[in-house]
């Protein structure tokens, strides 16, 4: 029980990945929007930034998974 | 005999053992991870036996997205004919294994062992990436290659200055600190496929059991989980892609050059061209 509650705790930690993906992302359309042409350009370091700030709201979840599972 | 919901949420973070073989016990991420493998070697002997100079529509198809990627690592070094091989054999690899897993029958169809718990179902084949064994090994691969190439191009002694740091003095706060990053990529790297996999089989896991409970009222049950399948679809795609650019951004910035390369950048979108870029690339020592 505790350690069910203890997950949802550590998904609290998702909020930052989530604000930071959301920043990039308008900036990508924002920058995709004032020059259309450049979304080849743009595409791979675009994913690469979405990789590298999800990666720790997925550390957030797999703390809490292993919480869940890990008995 | 009802079923209560929460008995059919069966997912296991660790994968489970079907049999042993002396020492090496084989789990059912084994089987996935090699008929992923085996997938993919059928299908590239199957269509590099029917493959022509002039490419027919189908093998246009094929050899379209594999080109697109092939085209952004040719953009990245001016030694990019070494590494694209495996940069791409990764996108592909994490992409079958990824795709395995929404297949029906992986992951629902296997023995049932009992435990102390009750009745456990163990499935013949679980995808390869739900196990961080899988990812931890592609990880180290690329860990591998991206500090070899750094140590080949730089040496060891430049390699360890790297590590140090610029100001000299620095080097004792900063070591420490430069070693640590690179070790968390390895973990960054596997861990990011794996909770991305493993959360998406729990999703899966959950909507179902959600669904079945309701699969007498609404009709719409039926659709709710094929609307994740789609996601699970588009997500295998993307962490592949992910996996596969991360490790040539990695390997990108463990050559480091100087000079060169960025040039190339902008005929990134083209198919790699062959020696005609080579030949325009100043020479490296």
């Amino acid at each position: 029980m505790n350690s069910n509650l203890a997950a949802g705790l550590a998904m609290i930690g998702a909020i930052g990945p989530g604000i930071g993906l959301g920043i990039g992302f308008s900036k990508a359309m924002e920058a995709l929007g004032r020059n259309p042409d450049a979304s080849g350009t743009i595409f791979v370091p675009y994913i690469l930034g979405l990789a590298l700030t999800e990666a720790i709201g997925i550390y957030c979840l797999v703390v809490a998974l292993m919480l869940i599972f890990i008995k | 005999m009802p079923i209560a919901a929460d008995s059919l949420i069966q997912v296991s973070i660790k994968a489970e053992t079907l049999f042993t073989i002396g020492p090496l016990q084989v789990t059912n991420s084994m089987v996935g991870a090699v008929l992923a493998s085996a997938i993919l070697l059928g299908a590239s002997w199957w269509f590099l036996r029917g493959a022509s100079l002039v490419p027919s529509r189908f093998q246009s198809a094929v050899e379209l997205p594999i080109e697109w990627l092939s085209g952004i690592v040719a953009g990245s070094t001016s030694r990019w004919r070494s590494y694209v091989g495996l940069v791409v054999g990764l996108f592909l690899m994490i992409l079958i294994a990824n795709w395995l897993g929404v297949l029906p029958g992986v992951g629902t169809i296997g023995l049932v062992k009992e435990t102390e718990a009750g009745k456990e179902l163990v499935p013949f084949v679980r995808p390869a990436a739900a196990d961080l064994n899988f990812t931890l090994g592609l990880a180290l691969i690329t860990f591998v290659v991206f500090v070899w190439w750094a140590v080949r191009l730089h040496g060891p002694i430049g390699y360890l200055k790297e590590l140090a740091g610029e100001p000299r003095y620095m080097a004792p706060l900063m070591f420490p600190i430069h070693l640590i990053s690179e070790l968390s990529r390895l973990i960054s790297l596997s861990m990011r496929l794996f909770g991305n996999v493993f959360a998406g089989e729990v999703l899966m896991a959950t909507m179902l059991a959600l669904t079945t409970a309701a699969i007498f009222v609404l009709p719409l049950a039926f659709f709710v989980p094929a609307f994740f399948i789609l996601l699970e679809l588009l997500f295998g795609l993307v962490q592949a892609m992910v996996f596969a650019l991360l490790t040539m951004a990695y390997i990108t910035l463990a050559i480091a050059e100087q000079q060169g390369g960025h040039a190339e950048s902008d005929q990134g979108d083209h198919a790699p061209s062959g020696a005609a870029q080579d030949a325009s690339a100043p020479a490296h020592s």
